[in-house]
């Protein structure tokens, strides 16, 4: 019999026995392949309310009565105007307030009127997320009504408006509507890797140390079959146990965009099949590296504990990687592409921004997992029989 | 046939500290006969025979299984020998038939054959209501016949078993008895067998000749009337200890 089948039977009789294992197996499903799709709806909860809020068009006041012009110029803009409640500051503190509340001095009219240059104070609470958001909105307000008394005085003495604005500024968002969605599902790709990560974690510790603790990598060895094709079958049901945790997890986000409750994150948010399918292509590489790499690590293991605690080091770093990129302002470098994991979250943020995929850095990414792949996979090979009889 | 001609090895452990495992061990094995590796604790029986079984490479000498030597043909080795090594672990995850179909397969049996292997070893050694259940519960001694099986599923010409009465009860172990016996004769293959333990009790019921390993070297070897002819004691468990610590009846001899 030949190598290669006989790779082919370690391949099945690893890969059945690791799908056996139940409990493991849930417990990876639900944590990589459910928790990705309940962290996307929730998020979408919340900006849902943000957008509610902002749409709302309201101002709390306190003091109104003492400025009936502002008051006009606020309902003009069919804004309408609350009056505050008198405890809003402790409400702004526990967030039980979510407007930020103006405030109007007493004598405000007639001091605006002598050209005295009342004070107006905006309360918020930058603990606040709803109130800080919508503090914006108000100041922007406030700064039409200033440009308009400022703009009515000046045509009373005959000076032309255009003069106080000698120009005109106009705002241009080259972000395409997928850009801007992806800074909301930036962390899909990390959902996915992580999916790689854990789909990978336990069969590589099972089918390396966890056969030495149970003693059956010795009699397995006095097998009559090659090292390579031993190792390359263990591998091969590693990888393809990684690769269906991640294929579900890729799928897992297509039923997830109908349960969206905001809608311009629906309409951003650009995940088809075309999206699914250039995810699990770009993750194959870094699911066969990962695979080999935590073999490799496990491999010097006595005990399936000693193996866990040891590629903790992997986990963290596949994990901690893709981190890199929200710390790092600067964009995309160069030796993005030359680091696993990184490299495919770069490329899977540019799958989700929908910009083309440079052959450069998917042909660097592969290859260099390829080597890790090639080199890990030796390596378990080479102490194999040292690990069976230690 | 199994010949083992005067192996060594020397294991370096960290900081430069090394032990001496196996000093000069020789045996052979015939066709047909049952043979023993006798020792105490740490005298290097484990290690010469996974040196059978090609998991150590040896410093000096040579292992040949019908001719084959281990060393330069360790896989058509393996091909001719059903090893039951000192670990015995089993994929707790799968059924007993499982376990012994996979090294059927992996000692490159067809599926076919390697299932009715599995049925027929069931049949001898009493596995039957046991072939479908999955390992993860079963007794020592159900493991251990798990095992045997498994080590045997390729029906190799050549047997190697480390203690493997190891933590059996006594019934199991007549069983064992009564399974090497049956391979042993011209009716179940006329199988050469060799078989390590530190039980003289084994060696005297079931070994055909023995080979008395101590310290790392074979000390005396023959069949057990030879043994204790050559002591000159009527016990063999005297006999053995007179072969196997020599040296340490020595010194107290000198201390007292």
């Amino acid at each position: 019999m030949n190598g290669l089948s006989l790779l082919a039977i370690v391949l099945r009789k690893e890969l059945a026995d690791a799908l056996r294992d139940r409990r493991t197996l849930i417990v990876v499903l639900i944590s990589s392949v459910l928790l990705g799709p309940l962290v996307l709806v929730a998020l979408s909860g919340l900006i849902a309310t943000l957008e509610a809020q902002a749409e709302k068009r309201e101002v709390v006041v306190s003091g109104i009565e003492h400025a009936p012009a502002l008051r006009n110029f606020i309902e003009r803009q069919s804004y309408v105007v609350t009056p505050a409640p008198a405890d809003y500051e402790a409400k702004l503190r526990a967030q039980k307030l979510g407007d930020p509340v103006l405030v109007v001095p007493p004598g405000f009219e007639a001091a605006l009127l002598r050209g005295e240059q009342p004070a107006l104070a905006i309360v918020s609470d930058t603990g606040n997320k709803a109130a800080e958001a919508g503090a914006g909105r108000v100041q922007r307000l406030l700064a039409a009504y200033a440009r308009e008394r400022g703009a009515l005085s000046l045509a009373l003495r005959g000076v032309s408006p255009q003069l106080l604005e000698p120009m005109q500024v106009e705002e241009r968002d080259l972000a395409s509507a997928q850009g801007r969605a992806a800074q909301l599902t930036g962390m899909l790709p990390f959902f996915v890797i992580m999916a790689v990560v854990y789909g990978a974690l336990n069969a590589a510790l099972d089918t390396t140390a966890g056969e030495r603790e149970r003693g059956s990598l010795e009699p397995l060895l006095a097998n009559p079959a090659p090292r390579w094709a031993l190792v390359g079958g263990k591998w091969g049901a590693v990888f393809a146990l990684a690769m269906l945790i991640a294929v579900l997890c890729c799928l897992s986000f297509l039923p997830a965009q109908w349960l969206l409750r905001s809608d311009t994150l629906q309409a951003m948010f650009q995940f088809g099949w075309v999206e699914a399918m250039l995810f699990i292509a770009l993750l194959l590489p870094l699911a066969a590296a990962l695979s080999a790499l935590l073999m490799a690590v496990a491999i010097r293991c006595k005990t399936f504990k000693e193996a866990q605690a040891n590629s903790t080091v992997v986990v963290l770093a596949a994990s901690l990687l893709p981190l890199m990129t929200l710390f790092n302002q600067t964009g995309e470098a160069w030796w993005h592409a030359w680091v696993p994991g990184l490299a495919q979250f770069t490329l899977m943020t540019r799958v989700l921004k929908g910009e083309a995929l440079a052959m450069q850095p998917v042909a660097v990414s592969l290859a260099v997992c390829t080597v890790l792949t090639v080199v890990s996979v030796i390596f378990v090979a080479k102490h194999l029989r040292a690990a069976a009889v230690r | 046939m199994i010949h083992i001609d005067h192996v060594a090895k020397r294991f370096t452990a960290a900081r430069g500290r090394s032990v001496q495992a196996v000093a000069d061990v020789h045996l052979h094995a015939p066709d047909g006969c049952i043979t023993g590796l006798l020792g105490p604790n740490g005298a290097g029986k484990t290690t010469t025979l996974r040196m059978l079984a090609g998991l150590i490479t040896p410093d000096a000498g040579r292992l040949a299984v019908d001719g084959l030597d281990v060393a330069t043909q360790p896989r058509a080795a393996l091909a001719r020998m059903g090893v039951l090594a000192d670990a015995r672990g089993l994929s707790p995850r799968l059924s007993a038939r499982e376990n012994i179909v996979y090294y059927g397969r992996l000692q490159g049996l067809s599926r076919d054959a390697a299932q009715a292997r599995a049925e027929a070893l069931a049949d001898s050694l009493d596995l039957k209501p046991l072939l479908e259940r999955r390992t993860d519960g079963f007794s020592q001694g159900e493991r251990m016949k798990t095992a045997l099986a498994r080590a045997l599923v390729h029906d190799p010409a050549n047997i190697v078993l480390d203690e493997p009465t190891n933590g059996l009860d006594v019934l199991a172990t007549r069983a064992l008895r009564e399974v090497l016996r049956h391979l042993r004769s011209p009716a179940g293959g006329g199988k050469c067998i060799v078989f390590s333990t530190h039980i003289m009790q084994e060696v005297e019921r079931l070994c055909d000749s023995v080979s008395v390993v101590s310290h790392g070297r074979t000390v005396a070897s023959g069949t057990v009337g030879e043994l204790l002819a050559q002591t000159g004691e009527r016990d063999f468990e005297e006999a053995f200890v007179k072969l196997a610590f020599a040296d340490e009846l020595a010194q107290t001899e000198r201390a007292a």
